[in-house]
């Protein structure tokens, strides 16, 4: 899971950025809200956190300007402000959820994940594709009620594809999605890892579609 | 002066106890007394004061010169007695020549007598004396008038003079007298005419009275209900169309008015900014905190909590200072719109049906900003819990406001519903673990509301399915219950 975090207190974000890191998830930083109107508009993120204290210009103005321009991905605002009459210009504004500082990092955890679980359409905290399993609070997989232990990035893949099911998501998306920018990795990295995960829970569950991406297959269903 | 009282001590400065109970319970019945009560008291004191005051004085004068008139009635008798008397040249003998022609000097024991005497018994006598004779007091040169009692125990006011007669040695003395009766008739018909018409002008000078003093403290009493319209919150400001002497009270109660108001403002302003100012670096060190290991976490973290919680509680307490003190009756459709269209977006977002039905009538004597506080913590609450559905709905009931939220969530059991109403308790405790966390402040905010308005919070099953919250919030609340919910800071748990 890819999130930008734009948040003004270098102390803050750095902070938030590790503990979500920690966390597994993949934390790209800005201060202002001229470059995250930047990366918005030319990255692919899963969900973007929003100070809207922000040096040039008030969060909620870029997120409007965001969705008037119908880029739909979730946004968790993040403000000291806790008042009704200013979290109600942030929902106007088209935020999915508030956490009000000071806050912990399980909540702003636990708010990004269904946000970003109900933007795949998922309404249910456990994700199920067949015997496959993902506790989206926990990003704990099992297979078969049997827990499957996986390393940060092979987690992050999995859980991509888990959220995307039963959709075809290509390479391009999956770079976008589960990678660093600044780390684009080599074409083949995503082969082996795709390989480690079929090695983990059998070949059929990954299919892979020539020249269009990788998709997770229900396998108790098709039987 | 409430100083001087608790001191114990008179307006002197003498203690109290120098004072019998009575004087000092009595003395503080009067100088707390009404304003109409005392004008109405010091003019009662007067009328009752003065006007006998006056009767007496009045009384007095009329019978001074009734008297006077009287006298000189009985001195001009006298004179005519006088120059009708003669002495016989034959005899030496006294003689009246001619009648007074006053039948009452014939009439005996009328009351009206007259006597000529020398001292021995060379005596005449009006027929009205018949046998008895008037007593001559000690000789007087020239003329005198005495109170003497008459033969049938009548008082008398006779005049006598002492005459010499040529040819005669001795002074004879000529006495008149006329009863007192009539002098004092007259009088007491003109005391109980003084008495009547004292009564009627003293009967009338109170009413007057009492019609001036409710004009002249008229405007008070407007003020007054004036004042008590600013403290209901219907108006704002003291009218100043009012007498010269008042209209600078209204206007000086008005700047204090303001000064409160820019006061609380400055206020809530400042722990605003100290709080908004303090929440991101506690946000950094909260989060830093999770890198230590759990012992360590512990106590940093127990601290942060209690920075928090100060910080959320004054905020709070600064907030509503001016809530019911200040605040005027607000339509509950106006206030909270921007957090309804908030929360329609959201809900839009979210794929759940939001259903609203609002009285555009239903009005509250309540802070915009707590009524936002309010709806704003219970939807938000609905739609985090809500599969699809959220209806919301805010009525007129009897002499309040009723807001009633449902979804068609889980749902809360009443052991839940009575933990979640406990300060501090965390929502998620509500669903199965599935929640999507929460500050768990929500409904402790809408408690603490409840509380500072004196309105009432029920959680119970929704037709929907879900919790329905059932909010209800008096049309005017008790002021009496401002800062009684803020006086202590929650316990840093």
């Amino acid at each position: 899971m890819k999130v930008l975090l734009v948040e003004d207190d270098a102390a803050l974000a750095e902070a938030l950025a590790a503990a979500l890191a920690e966390a597994g998830l993949l934390i790209e930083s800005t201060t202002t809200g001229q470059e995250a109107d930047f990366l918005v508009r030319t990255e692919r993120y899963d969900a973007v956190i929003l100070d809207l204290g922000l040096p040039d210009g008030d969060g909620t103005r870029w997120l409007s300007q965001w969705r008037e321009d119908a880029i739909d991905l979730p946004v968790l605002v993040l403000t000291a402000r806790e008042r009704w009459s200013d979290k109600a210009a942030g929902f106007s504004a088209g935020a999915d959820d508030y956490v009000v500082k000071p806050f912990e990092t399980a909540e702003v955890l636990f708010r990004l994940r269904a946000l970003v679980r109900r933007s795949h359409g998922h309404a249910h905290p456990v994700i199920r594709i067949g015997e496959l399993t993902l506790d989206t609070h926990s990003g704990s997989v099992s297979l078969a009620g049997r827990p499957i232990t996986l390393t940060a990035q092979e987690s992050r893949l999995l859980s991509y594809l888990m959220h995307a099911s039963p959709r075809i998501v290509s390479r391009a998306e999956l770079v976008e999605h589960v990678y660093n920018r600044d780390h684009e990795p080599d074409s083949n990295v995503i082969d082996v890892q795709i390989s480690r995960l079929r090695r983990k829970f059998g070949r059929a569950r990954i299919e892979t579609l020539r020249g269009q991406g990788y998709r997770l297959v229900d396998l108790e269903a098709e039987a | 002066m409430k100083g001087q009282n608790s001191q114990g001590r008179g307006p002197k400065g003498v203690p109290r106890h120098w004072q019998p109970r009575w004087v000092s319970r009595w003395g503080e019945r009067l100088r707390l007394a009404p304003l109409g009560a005392r004008l109405l008291v010091a003019s009662l004191l007067l009328v009752i004061v003065l006007l006998p005051l006056a009767g007496v004085g009045l009384s007095y004068n009329f019978r001074q010169s009734a008297t006077a008139s009287f006298d000189t009635r009985l001195e001009s008798l006298l004179n005519a007695l006088l120059a009708g008397i003669q002495v016989d040249s034959i005899g030496q003998r006294l003689q009246l020549n001619r009648s007074l022609g006053d039948a009452r000097f014939d009439r005996v024991y009328s009351g009206w007598y007259w006597q000529v005497s020398d001292g021995s018994d060379l005596t005449l006598t009006s027929r009205s004396l018949w046998d008895q004779r008037l007593p001559i007091p000690e000789h007087h040169s020239g003329l005198a008038v005495y109170e003497v009692e008459g033969p049938r125990d009548d008082d008398l006011r006779m005049i006598e003079r002492d005459l010499h007669l040529p040819g005669r040695q001795d002074a004879i003395h000529v006495a008149l007298a006329g009863s007192t009766a009539e002098l004092n008739h007259e009088v007491e018909r003109f005391e109980r005419l003084l008495i009547v018409s004292l009564a009627t002008f003293g009967v009338l000078l109170l009413a007057g009275l009492a019609l001036q003093m409710r004009w002249g403290l008229a405007p008070l009493r407007r003020m007054s209900a004036n004042l008590r319209a600013v403290e209901e919150g219907d108006i704002e400001r003291l009218d100043t169309q009012l007498p010269v002497e008042l209209k600078e009270l209204a206007l000086a109660m008005n700047g204090v008015l303001e000064r409160d108001r820019r006061l609380i403002e400055r206020g809530r302003a400042a722990a605003g900014n100290l709080a908004h100012a303090l929440k991101t670096p506690v946000s950094v060190l909260k989060t830093l905190s999770e890198r230590f290991p759990e012992a360590q976490r512990q106590p940093i973290n127990t601290e942060l909590a209690r920075i928090d919680d100060a910080v959320r509680h004054h905020l709070a307490r600064a907030s509503a200072a001016g809530g019911v003190a200040f605040s005027g009756r607000v339509s509950i459709g106006d206030a909270i719109a921007p957090v309804v269209k908030g929360l329609a977006r959201l809900a839009e977002r979210r794929g759940i049906q939001f259903d609203t039905d609002i009285d555009p009538d239903a009005a509250a004597r309540i802070d915009p900003q707590d009524i936002q506080e309010l709806t704003g913590n219970l939807l938000e609450n609905a739609l985090r819990w809500a599969d699809s559905r959220v209806s919301f709905r805010v009525s007129r009931v009897s002499q309040g406001v009723r807001l009633r939220i449902e979804d068609d969530g889980p749902g809360m059991t009443r052991a839940q519903g009575e933990a979640a109403l406990a300060r501090g308790v965390r929502l998620d405790v509500r669903g199965s673990g599935s929640g999507s966390g929460g500050s768990g402040l929500g409904l402790a905010i809408v408690e603490d509301l409840m509380m500072l308005y004196g309105g009432t919070l029920r959680l119970e099953r929704a037709a929907l399915g879900g919790l329905a919250a059932d909010v209800w919030l008096p049309a005017s609340p008790v002021s009496a219950r401002i800062g009684d919910t803020a006086s202590q800071p929650p316990a840093a748990d």
